[in-house]
């Protein structure tokens, strides 16, 4: 009896492990050769929607509906958000932040992350 | 139990429609964790097409995979098995781990992998192979009686290829209750979506909701004898279908390679992510998400 309920409580303590509140990671950057890459999109206005459909499947949860952020995520319609280049926001994505709960998005086909900046930069506040 | 199980399911059909991103593997891991606070419940099932003069089998489990952090993934296995003119029988469970070393993506990525076993002999979900190939034959009511602990080690390597994933894992298992020796196994595969442009409308049968590959496992001996010599292999096509926002299917027809495996394994299996499950249950409790 006190094993299974041991093993309750462990589920129960990694269920609910790592409720983190966001603060803002300083030492997150991009190298300069990651930073200096070009959306191959850029422009393209048509693969917004879709950049919108990645960003509610994968990013809202976090980030909100909206982007404005949420408890554990940035808001990122901020200008500290929206003045990163195209290259950081797409090594971030790709990369994650997992110290600080950002999960890595290099799952997604590499023009769908660069969909998901696209649509990043029709966010406002 | 079976009200805990019923609860899980009605939470999962009631949860918000969010998507799933899943690989189509069955055997082999890939470095691509949970994403922290989400569960995934999939139920799986592995049917064996014996050579003649044996029996089909169809060994159904159920998984509850967690997204601790970003970096650790945790894993509960219930799994069962049926033998056609003998019986059904609850075969055992399984506690998997993953966690990520690194921080960042490299041009190959770890994973360490560690698992608990405490299964009978019944087991026949395949979800490694490891060691030498098990001799078949002996009827449920006795291989339910022969309890095994487990541990198993993964060495996951795992890399992102323009579109493609290719992922390695070498496999360590030790039966604890028996002087079997360290098993050895290893799983090699590669996928990719069909699509890498995600269109702007919701479609169920777009190529992007589809991805496909294949993989290649196999036991390689143990500490008693090491090598390819009596040894199941398999060679296997895998495709997931992601069905709607939350939920995918995924399939494969597992081709035995060697006189040791069975000529055809058929594995399919349904999932279903719960996003913020524990955002959801942090509100049940009165926390703050």
């Amino acid at each position: 009896m006190i094993r299974r309920g041991g093993l309750a409580w462990l589920f129960v303590g990694v269920a609910l492990a790592q409720n983190l509140d966001y603060r803002q990671d300083m030492n997150w950057r991009a190298p300069e050769s990651a930073a200096a890459r070009a959306n191959p999109l850029a422009g393209k206005s048509d693969f917004v929607a879709g950049g919108a459909k990645l960003f509610q499947r994968h990013c809202a949860e976090c980030h909100g509906p909206t982007g404005t952020g949420l408890k554990k995520a940035a808001n990122l319609t901020l200008p500290d958000v929206q003045t990163q280049t195209d290259g950081v926001l797409f090594w971030k994505m790709t990369n994650g932040n997992p110290v600080h709960g950002m999960p890595t998005f290099s799952r997604l086909p590499e023009l769908q992350r660069w969909q998901l900046v696209l649509y990043l930069r029709t966010l406002k506040p | 139990m079976f009200r805990l199980l019923g609860l899980l399911i009605f939470l999962a059909l009631l949860a918000a429609p969010l998507p799933a991103q899943e690989s189509p593997y069955f055997v082999t891991y890939s470095h691509y964790l949970e994403e922290p606070g989400n569960l995934e419940v999939a139920t799986s099932s592995t049917l064996g097409v014996p050579r003649a003069g044996d029996r089909f089998f169809i060994a159904p489990y159920m998984e509850l995979e967690y997204g601790v952090t970003a970096r650790w993934t945790t894993e509960l296995y219930l799994e069962g098995q049926s033998t056609t003119g003998d019986s059904t029988i609850f075969t055992g469970w399984r506690w998997e781990n993953r966690y990520r070393p690194l921080q960042r993506e490299h041009r190959i990525n770890p994973i360490l992998y560690f698992e608990y076993e405490s299964i009978n002999e019944g087991s026949r979900i395949r979800k490694e192979i490891a060691g030498n190939a098990p001799e078949v034959g002996e009827p449920n009511s006795e291989l339910r009686q022969t309890h095994a602990h487990e541990l198993e080690a993964k060495l996951i390597l795992s890399s992102t290829v323009h579109d493609w994933n290719l992922a390695e894992n070498f496999i360590v298992e030790k039966n604890v209750s028996a002087g079997e020796g360290f098993e050895f196994g290893y799983a090699f595969g590669a996928y990719r979506p069909l699509a890498s442009i995600a269109s702007g409308r919701n479609c169920r049968f777009c190529r992007e909701n589809f991805s496909a590959g294949a993989e290649f496992y196999g036991g390689l001996g143990s500490t008693n004898g090491f090598g390819l010599h009596n040894t199941a292999h398999y060679f296997a096509p895998v495709i997931a279908w992601q069905l709607s926002d939350n939920a995918t299917f995924r399939f494969s027809p597992s081709l035995g390679l060697t006189h040791q495996s069975n000529p055809v394994l058929l594995r399919f299996g349904y999932s279903y992510e719960i996003r913020a499950f524990r955002d959801k249950v942090a509100r049940l409790f009165g926390g703050r998400p």
